[in-house]
């Protein structure tokens, strides 16, 4: 029984990384700037403007209330590792750190109204980069925010489209 | 506005004013666990008076509790399937509660309480809101059944949700009162629900996950509370706290 519970459970994350994958096509981020500022100080960085599309898959942590703590894999323009807080209420407002493969890392909130309930809730909205470590200290940007919650194993698929990050 | 305000204020001394109890209570009490909520709702009518339909009901209820956290409404009924078939209309991981209510009925020249069941599933978003479909099922004395929709909206704090409903009115005997709703209660959770789910062919039950409780309790308690207007254009408000349940 437990094992057909976990199969199902997998077998129900992957279409909702499907359904949230047709939900959006992505397209690929690249770096697209860096300001004219490079001698005043000889150690300031070059700001720099990413264009970014990334994609989480997330399992849930633990949950309290309203309260969905999630954690997972990040694929696409800054690939690494997120742990997302969703408040999961009449609407979703999230949290977010994502610790970038190579170093640093990028926080940030959300907020998205639901779009369908039922097995796959799924939300849309826009979220803002607040901060960051590392490379991305000072870091702020902002972009749309789309996410799938499969209800019955709470994993999460979430998609930034069309963010822009200035470090 | 005085003028106004002092010229209203008899007409409103004149009407009947209805009062209302809100009760309320989790089962099990238990933070952090997953909990069926249960609230009820009384209304009385001053002696001498005839009680006056309701109008629009509204619900709050605590903060820090989410449907969409649970497994509850998995999937969700269409209120004209509801309307054509009844509780056969709605897939089985639809339901999300059942409860009761009480209505009076004008019956020749006294009122007579009409008791029905209540069964609550989960309907479609409205414009992003997520939406609970009542069905009564009345018998005696007047065979109906009963469906109103209650949006779920945003709400203030201390509040975390507002079940928002304009219960449709029911009309009774030719030119007497419509049917008066006076008492409604009803659980919204997992308890006694049975979920159903294909798994290689086969069909499997499954006690769906019900609403979490936070793992903190809120100062005061988990707090709920109601408002009515009813068609005399009376209004009536209540509130209730469910306590903070020790620790074990």
């Amino acid at each position: 029984m437990m094992q057909q519970l976990r199969a199902s459970r997998r077998a129900i994350a992957s279409t909702a990384a499907f359904l949230a994958l047709t939900l959006v096509t992505l397209a690929g981020g690249y770096v697209v700037s860096s300001a004219a500022q490079t001698s005043a100080l000889p150690r300031a960085q070059a700001a720099r403007t990413l264009k970014v599309n990334d994609t989480g898959y997330l399992h849930l942590l633990h949950a309290s209330g309203s309260i969905l703590s999630e954690v997972g894999s990040v694929s696409g323009t800054l690939p690494g590792t997120a742990s997302v807080r969703l408040d999961v209420g009449e609407t979703v407002t999230a949290s977010f750190t994502i610790h970038v493969r190579g170093g640093g890392s990028i926080t940030g909130r959300g907020s998205a109204i639901l779009h369908s309930s039922g097995r796959y809730s799924s939300f849309a909205g826009t979220l803002s980069v607040t901060g960051g470590t590392g490379r991305f200290a000072h870091t702020h940007g902002a972009g749309k925010l789309y996410g799938v919650i499969e209800r019955r194993s709470d994993s999460l698929t979430v998609q930034t489209r069309e963010g822009m990050l200035h470090y | 506005m005085p003028a106004a305000t002092q010229a209203s204020a008899p007409t409103a001394q004149a009407l009947a004013t209805h009062t209302v109890r809100l009760s309320a209570a989790f089962s099990p009490e238990r933070l952090g666990a997953g909990t069926t909520i249960r609230f009820g709702l009384q209304v009385s009518t001053p002696a001498g008076h005839e009680p006056s339909p309701v109008t629009e009901l509204q619900v709050l209820l605590p903060a820090g509790l989410s449907i969409a956290t649970s497994d509850l409404g998995l999937e969700t009924c269409v209120p004209s399937k509801l309307e054509q078939s009844g509780l056969a209309g709605c897939p089985a991981n639809s339901l999300m509660g059942r409860g009761s209510a009480a209505a009076e009925v004008p019956f020749g020249t006294a009122f007579v309480t009409e008791r029905a069941p209540l069964t609550l599933f989960s309907g479609p978003l409205q414009d992003g809101h997520p939406q609970l479909l009542f069905f009564a099922s009345g018998e005696l004395p007047v065979l109906a059944d009963i469906i109103f929709a209650a949006l779920v909206l945003p709400a203030h704090a201390p509040f975390g949700g507002l079940l928002n409903t304009t219960p449709p009115l029911i009309p009774s005997v030719p030119e007497g009162p419509d049917v008066a709703l006076v008492r409604l209660q009803t659980t919204i959770g997992a308890k006694g629900i049975t979920y159903y789910e294909r798994l290689k062919g086969k069909t499997i039950s499954f006690h769906p996950r019900s609403i979490l409780l936070p793992k903190s309790c809120p100062h005061g308690g988990f707090a709920f509370a109601a408002h009515l207007t009813f068609q005399d254009a009376t209004h009536a408000s209540a509130g209730t706290a469910v306590p903070c349940p020790r620790s074990r």
